[in-house]
């Protein structure tokens, strides 16, 4: 069962899902809990006999699809990808426990079972196309997920979505086409496997115009600025498991896609566009915290704090250093767990008031104490305070562009300020003052329901703040492989400057070793 | 004695936790006793290291990894030295006054278990903050302050002005633990370290220019957190939260932690004088500032809140001049007799139905005697009258700067000290003598639950001898990790001078506010609407300014980014670059026709095609190979 564990965790849930087709509709979410559930603790297995100390990838099967092409299906996993498949499986438990919607509740959980395949599958890739055909399919669930249970402006929201990310995805599958073409003008072979495209160096020109190409697909998903406008549409419109997921997971779709493709196959291309890059990202950090200010939809200011953080985590990848890269993996698990626990929590409120706006709410914190002190937890992990699990990511990966621009990283570092300015006007205007709206006076606090699916985010999001070793030692060790292959493979003086060699680090540590 | 280390720390979070369970129930006076009853359990355990130290041993462990990644390895360190045990003592020792202090404060409030909850919560993030053993650890604990000052300030959130003083400290705090990060970035890819004995052991082989920036921008961070200039208008808005919040966060221990920080980074900071000095200066500059607003206002806990400003300036002056252990030495006096201060005037403010305004009470000597008395005292030592602890501890500062030959700011803080002693009399003054002007608002004054005066006796008994008998063993046991440096005038006519001088000129300013404030009070209608009067009324019009300058235009800028730049411009150039590229080819017109079925039909057609495209190469492949062969 060892050697096959990825390929089941993939396809157990399809398979699952395909069986859910005949299963009773009032027995479907009980099955959706029971599969997620199994698929869950399969993942936690995974993480049982992974062992942390090896830093490439473990777990590989590999099977000929189209073997003239080099086109294998090959999965294996390293300690970046693991902790992000087990908060897909994990998500994709907690949103069907917690699942409040009541129209067509089988299809709901046969899609969910569906999303879980493509997120397990993209994570767990070696192969571009097979990655390239997660990363599509996954789009499918989504939008349907939008398309069928959102708001009134869910099919603008869903074909903005797709038209978005599909066209970036489009772009960086020309992008691989070409990556697969050199590879066989330079061996004379064809492989779409990504760690024999690692070994491939190409020239510093061909890296920059294959960046830009993988740039578009990743850039897009992430969003980065200034391709995020359909990040607040399909919030805006999403069923509150869709918004989960979609920060949760998807989002992180396009900046684990930056570490694993972007940063080993063309460093010297990665360091060339690290500015560039890097102003891109304080902008999505300034920017999009100055718009969740402005919001009057409590769901809104949750959506552009996403942005707003996928810029600390694009600004960590781009540090290219242990520190940096390790932190932004960090805060990409960091960033799922408390992004999906605010849209759960706004769900919660959702579902008792129909609406969304903070005008409407006020003086939540009499009415609802338990609602309260979660979403004030999740708040204060949203900003970042040390002992919760996003500061730990937060940290590290501005300490990590530290080391590459001193000015960069104060600007980007505002975040722990304009990122406490939204949240806690959005705080005060929901749960401070008086109790204004006489629907709100009566309100009933958190069910046992929705307890179920609070409190492990609110547990993780302490005890990772906590004790983060269990999760950033793999993840280290993994990244100090990668940051390792880019430097033995930067060409230019500039990358070999800016990315270390960890074989020859012994300056740094000197000081610590005389003490 | 690592068990009295984890216990000391430790304590205040169980009863936290303990008493956080019951937040949302009804008011049960076990949590108040049993939070107590922790810390009095942190305090004893914080004694018995005391004597430790004092024995000349110090303790330092670690806990636990943790973060540790690439090069960074930061453990939960802590250590108890000669500074932490100090702060030790003097945390333990006020938050146990207030905690049971508070137990007959809060009796009426029905989140009652909630706030000792946040109270201890306080108290352990202050632990830790004075005890960790690197800079992260601290910086653990400067956050953890910081979210518990905003739970606090901002307690009684029904009411608008309580949580929006809450979320401007906390904000006005971000701004300057940013320049700390940006400090502990600068130390770690510097020295590779984050561990105080590590980097103050190493820290003089940096280039003058980096050891300066690491000063300035720890220092910012010291700003924030210690409400200097230009960061201050937050201390007098933490006003609205409970008094005894005020007395323990506000005036004895979180406002100190910038002092505290100097203090334990006296090695980086004695490597950069132009720095010390430059801290020194605003030290005197805040001093002076705040005085002059106290000197006005007509809200006593804001007078109060001024004086914690000022004083604030005077640890900063012998911190930047470098005698950290004076610095040190008046923190701890003054977080004794302005706790006392404080809770004195918890005690008026429930006589008063929550008055805040002195010009509205009265003679309230008559029927709160004792509150009378504890506050006059509290006054007597901030004020610096000899043999009380204000004394030796605001004395010696001006001693400092006299000896280190800057006489300016000796001048200003002299006529600082002048000031203090004017506004403390006149609040004491207003209070407790004169006419009962309350008696037209129908109030009744009456006194505190004796237990709660009790609860203030150990303040009131450092605030008299704290300076008197600790001065020298503090200094011998301090010394061991500070710069012994003896601050004497040699001139035995200056010292006698100076000392007298500076006591008449006190003792003359209180008799001027007595004679002012103690009988009638007579409203100067001309000076009151003078130029200098509103400048002092309104604060100088910063916290006016701010509003202005900074969180209109940046509400109004975040407007406009979300209404203008992205819902209009953003999104229509990304829409409509892609409208253009959709338009080209006329028959992909109906992928735009937003229907959702034919989307997904793309899709799908999509990938067939894709499929059916690499069976093709396949089999073309291979036919190619056969051929071949």
């Amino acid at each position: 069962m060892q050697e096959h564990i990825l390929s089941i965790l993939i396809f157990f849930p399809a398979l699952a899902a395909m069986l859910g087709f005949v299963v009773h509709k009032d027995g479907a979410k009980a099955y959706g809990i029971t599969v997620a559930g199994i698929e869950f603790f399969l993942s936690l297995w995974l993480w049982h006999i992974y062992d942390p100390m090896v830093s490439g990838m473990q777990f590989m099967e590999s099977a000929p699809l189209v073997s003239a092409f080099g086109i294998n299906y090959l999965v294996g996993i390293d300690g970046i990808s693991l902790f992000i498949i087990i908060l897909a499986t994990f998500f994709t438990l907690i949103g069907i426990l917690s699942l409040t919607e009541t129209r067509r509740v089988k299809d709901m959980i046969i899609t969910l079972l569906f999303l879980e395949m493509t997120m397990v599958g993209v994570f767990a890739a070696l192969d571009a196309i097979v990655f390239y055909v997660f990363w599509e399919l996954s789009l499918v669930p989504m939008l349907y997920i939008i398309g069928a249970w959102g708001g009134p402006l869910r099919i603008y929201a869903s074909v903005k979505f797709f038209l978005y990310t599909f066209t970036g995805s489009l772009i960086m599958l020309v992008g691989m086409l070409f990556m697969a073409y050199f590879y066989y003008q330079a061996t004379g072979q064809w492989s779409f496997s990504i760690l024999e495209w690692y070994r491939l160096i190409l020239p510093a020109n061909f890296q920059m115009w294959l960046f830009a190409a993988f740039f578009m697909g990743f850039a897009i998903k992430v969003p980065m600025f200034p391709f995020h406008t359909w990040l607040p549409y399909a919030h805006g419109q999403a069923p509150t498991i869709g918004s989960v997921i979609l920060a949760a997971i998807l989002l992180k779709m396009g900046t684990y896609a930056f570490v694993r493709f972007s940063l080993p196959l063309f460093p010297d291309a990665a360091v060339a566009f690290m500015f560039p890059i890097a102003i891109l990202a304080i902008i999505m950090i300034i920017y999009a915290a100055m718009v969740a200010y402005a919001q009057e939809d409590i769901k809104q200011v949750v959506a552009y704090s996403s942005i707003s953080h996928m810029g600390v985590i694009i600004l960590g990848t781009f540090a290219m250093n242990v520190e940096g890269i390790s932190g932004s993996v960090f805060l990409m698990i960091a960033h799922g767990v408390v992004s999906g626990a605010l849209f759960l929590l706004v769900g919660v409120i959702y579902d008792r008031r129909h609406t969304k706006l903070m005008s409407e709410f006020g003086g939540l914190a009499s009415v609802m104490p338990r609602y309260a002190t979660i979403f004030g937890i999740m708040m204060m992990a949203s900003v970042g305070l040390p002992l919760t699990i996003n500061f730990v990511g937060e940290f590290l990966s501005l300490l990590g562009f530290y080391k590459q621009s001193h000015s960069y990283t104060l600007v980007a570092g505002t975040a722990i300020i304009v990122g406490a300015i939204y949240m806690l006007s959005a705080y005060k205007k929901a749960f401070f003052g008086p109790v204004t709206k006489e629907e709100n006076k009566h309100l009933k606090d958190v069910n046992r329901t929705e307890l179920l699916g609070l409190i492990p985010l609110v547990v993780i999001a302490i005890w990772l703040g906590v004790y983060p070793k269990p999760v950033l030692e793999p993840i280290n060790n993994s990244v100090e492989a990668i940051v390792q292959l880019m430097h033995d493979k930067a060409q230019t003086p500039e990358a070999q400057k800016r990315i270390p060699n960890l074989a020859t680090t012994g300056t740094m540590n000197s000081v610590s070793e005389a003490h | 004695m690592e068990l009295y280390l984890y216990t000391a720390l430790f304590s205040p979070l169980v009863g936290s936790l303990i008493a956080g369970l019951f937040g949302a129930s009804r008011k049960t006076s076990f949590t108040g006793l049993l939070t107590s009853g922790l810390l009095l359990t942190s305090f004893i355990s914080s004694v018995i290291l005391l004597t430790y130290v004092m024995a000349g041993h110090t303790v330092h462990v670690e806990m636990m990894t943790w973060i540790a990644t690439g090069d960074l390895y930061i453990p939960f360190g802590f250590v108890v030295d000669q500074v932490s045990v100090t702060m030790m003592m003097v945390v333990t020792t006020v938050s146990t006054v207030v905690h049971i202090y508070s137990i007959g404060y809060m009796s009426h409030d029905k989140g009652f278990n909630r706030f000792f909850s946040y109270l201890s919560a306080f108290v352990f993030s202050m632990m830790v903050l004075v005890m960790s053993d690197n800079f992260l650890g601290l910086f653990i604990g400067w956050e953890g302050v910081g979210l518990c000052s905003w739970l606090l300030i901002g307690f009684w959130y029904h009411k608008e002005s309580a949580t929006w003083a809450a979320n401007e400290a906390f904000i006005m705090n971000r701004i300057a633990d940013l320049a700390m990060l940006i400090g502990i970035f600068m130390i770690y890819w510097n020295l590779g370290s984050l561990q105080y004995d590590v980097v103050f052991a190493h820290i003089s082989i940096l280039p003058m220019p980096v050891i300066t920036w690491i000063g300035i921008f720890l220092f910012i961070g010291a700003m924030g957190k210690s409400a200097q200039f230009p960061l201050h208008t937050w201390l007098a808005d933490a006003m609205e939260g409970p008094t005894p919040v005020s007395a323990l966060i506000h005036a004895a221990t979180m406002v100190t932690a910038g002092v505290y920080l100097v203090v334990r980074a006296n090695p980086i900071y004695s490597e950069i004088p132009d720095v010390g000095n430059a801290i020194a200066a605003l030290g005197a500059f805040v001093a002076m500032f705040a005085a002059t607003m106290a000197l006005v206002n007509r809200d006593m806990k804001r007078i109060i809140a001024y004086s914690t400003l000022s004083q604030l300036g005077y640890m900063f002056v012998a911190a930047g001049l470098g005698a950290y252990w004076v610095a040190l030495f008046h923190l701890m006096a003054h977080a004794f007799f302005k706790a006392l201060l404080f809770l004195g005037a918890g005690n008026v403010m429930h006589a008063m139905h929550d008055e805040l305004d002195p010009f509205k009470m009265g003679g309230l000597k008559t029927s709160m005697k004792w509150t009378w008395i504890l506050m006059t005292l509290a006054s007597v030592a901030l004020a610096g009258i000899y043999p009380l602890a204000g004394f030796f501890s605001k004395d010696l500062i001006l001693e400092v700067a006299f000896v280190e030959q800057h006489y300016i700011l000796y001048s200003v803080l002299l006529i600082t000290a002048g000031m203090t002693a004017f506004y403390s009399f006149r609040l004491v003054a207003l209070i407790f003598h004169g006419d009962k002007r309350h008696l037209e608002h129908g109030i009744h004054p009456h006194e505190a639950y004796t237990f709660m005066l009790y609860a203030m006796a150990p303040l009131a008994i450092l605030a008299v001898i704290s300076g008197m008998v600790f001065k020298t063993p503090y200094y011998l046991m301090v010394t061991e990790l500070l710069p012994a440096v003896q601050y004497h005038i040699h001139n035995h006519t200056t010292f006698w001078i100076m000392t007298i001088g500076t006591q008449l000129f006190v003792i003359l300013a209180i008799a001027y506010a007595y004679k002012k404030y103690a009988k009638a009070v007579k409203v100067d209608k001309k000076v009151e609407s003078g130029f200098f009067y509103q400048l002092l009324y309104n604060q100088y019009y910063i916290p006016k300014i701010y509003d202005e300058v900074f969180s209109k235009p940046y509400l109004q800028l975040s407007k406009l980014a979300w209404k203008e730049i992205d819902l209009k411009i953003v999104d229509a150039i990304v829409d409509g670059i892609a409208n253009t590229i959709y338009r080209t080819g006329e028959k992909t017109h109906t992928m735009q026709n937003g229907n959702l079925s034919s989307m997904l039909r793309w899709m799908v057609i999509g990938l067939v095609v894709l499929l059916v495209l690499a069976v093709a190469f396949t089999a073309g492949y291979n036919a190619v190979n056969l051929q071949a062969m």
